[in-house]
């Protein structure tokens, strides 16, 4: 591969290389009498159920699809995520998460996000901003799998880093698929450390597996770079 | 009542219990465990809800996991089986939501101990 896409294929797990839903792709929500937008509208706090186990946090699962052809901007990233729901017990996840499609089942150009809630999953929501992320290139067939057993452990609390984490995003693209978890504070290496070791152990990954940290000011300024929104010499 | 009560002498509290840890190889391989083998439910930084993988799994056979979420949106391909007319993806009719829970067929593979992979 030798074209321009290559400069974005470092960044290519769930950010903004996105474009703007098209209208038939969202033909379905938007017909239903929806009169507000699902991803800003006051929503009800999920609250456990009687007889239900409450998690450490409440969750939020997102979707998004590129469609390809225009351009994308931060803001149609931002119109391009669907939220499906948010949950606050381990059987609210299950309902979810029983109801959604697997991520190695996608096609095209998709995105599962899992972000506690009140959190977007974007760069520049206050939670992310000076965060970063840990990257893991798979190639396909496992994606559904590992991306299970991530977002169990992250639910189940098992990267026992206090209020670190963020969320978790699974990346579903033409020839791998990569799978990513957020955290606060890209600085904190003792935390990011600690996530690394986790997510070895969780995934069952061997140990050769190449993980990749990366703070998401250098996905912005990147991102940026790329579609021309500063000047390349000013930016580095 | 007996005189022999009052004989007995007092001991420490036998609650405490010191690990010596001088190699990495004696920690434990999980972060909810402590050095010699205690679980704990409390971090330093306060109470937290700690669930392991094989928990989880369990709990999403229960009833209370298994009625469909209220206000699930309608994506198709996604939370419903994808629609031939609505996008491109003619190819793809055949129903995506093979993540439905039928405990029968995925035991063997989602139960039990997890996959080897190379990547």
């Amino acid at each position: 591969m030798n074209n321009k896409f290559d400069a974005l294929k470092d960044d290519d797990s769930g950010d903004h290389d996105q474009d703007n839903i098209s209208p038939k792709d969202c033909e379905k929500e938007k017909s239903e009498d929806e009169e507000k937008d699902p991803n800003t509208a006051k929503r009800k706090t999920a609250v456990p159920g009687a007889g239900e186990h409450p998690l450490q946090y409440n969750y939020a699962f997102w979707y998004s699809r590129r469609t390809p052809g225009r351009p994308a901007s931060s803001q149609s990233y931002e119109q391009n995520i669907k939220q499906i729901g948010s949950f606050a017990s381990v059987e609210q996840f299950w309902r979810f998460y029983s109801h959604m499609i697997r991520p190695g089942d996608l096609t095209g150009h998709s995105d599962f996000h899992l972000f506690k809630e009140g959190i977007k999953p974007m760069w520049e929501d206050d939670a992310n901003k000076s965060g970063g992320k840990w990257i893991i290139r798979l190639r396909k067939g496992l994606a559904s799998r590992c991306w299970e057993n991530l977002i169990l452990a992250m639910l189940g609390e098992q990267f026992m880093v206090g209020e670190e984490i963020c969320g978790a995003v699974v990346s579903v693209r033409f020839q791998e698929d990569i799978i990513s978890i957020w955290n606060k504070t890209a600085s904190d290496q003792a935390t990011t450390a600690r996530i690394r070791d986790t997510l070895r152990r969780v995934l069952n990954l061997p140990p050769n597996t190449i993980m990749e940290y990366k703070m998401h000011t250098d996905s912005i300024k990147a991102w940026e770079d790329f579609h021309g929104l500063v000047n390349p010499s000013g930016g580095r | 009542m007996s005189v022999s009560s009052q004989k007995t002498t007092s001991r420490a509290i036998p609650s405490t219990r010191r690990v010596t840890i001088s190699d990495a190889a004696h920690m434990p391989h999980d972060y909810s465990t402590t050095p010699g083998g205690t679980l704990f439910s409390t971090t330093p930084g306060g109470t937290r809800i700690i669930y392991d993988r094989k928990f989880l799994l369990d709990c999403r056979t229960s009833p209370l996991a298994r009625t469909p979420p209220c206000c699930l949106p309608d994506i198709p391909g996604v939370t419903s089986p994808a629609v031939s007319t609505a996008n491109n993806d003619t190819a793809h009719t055949k129903p995506p939501l093979n993540n439905n829970c039928s405990p029968p067929a995925h035991k063997a593979a989602g139960e039990d101990a997890q996959f080897e992979m190379d990547i």
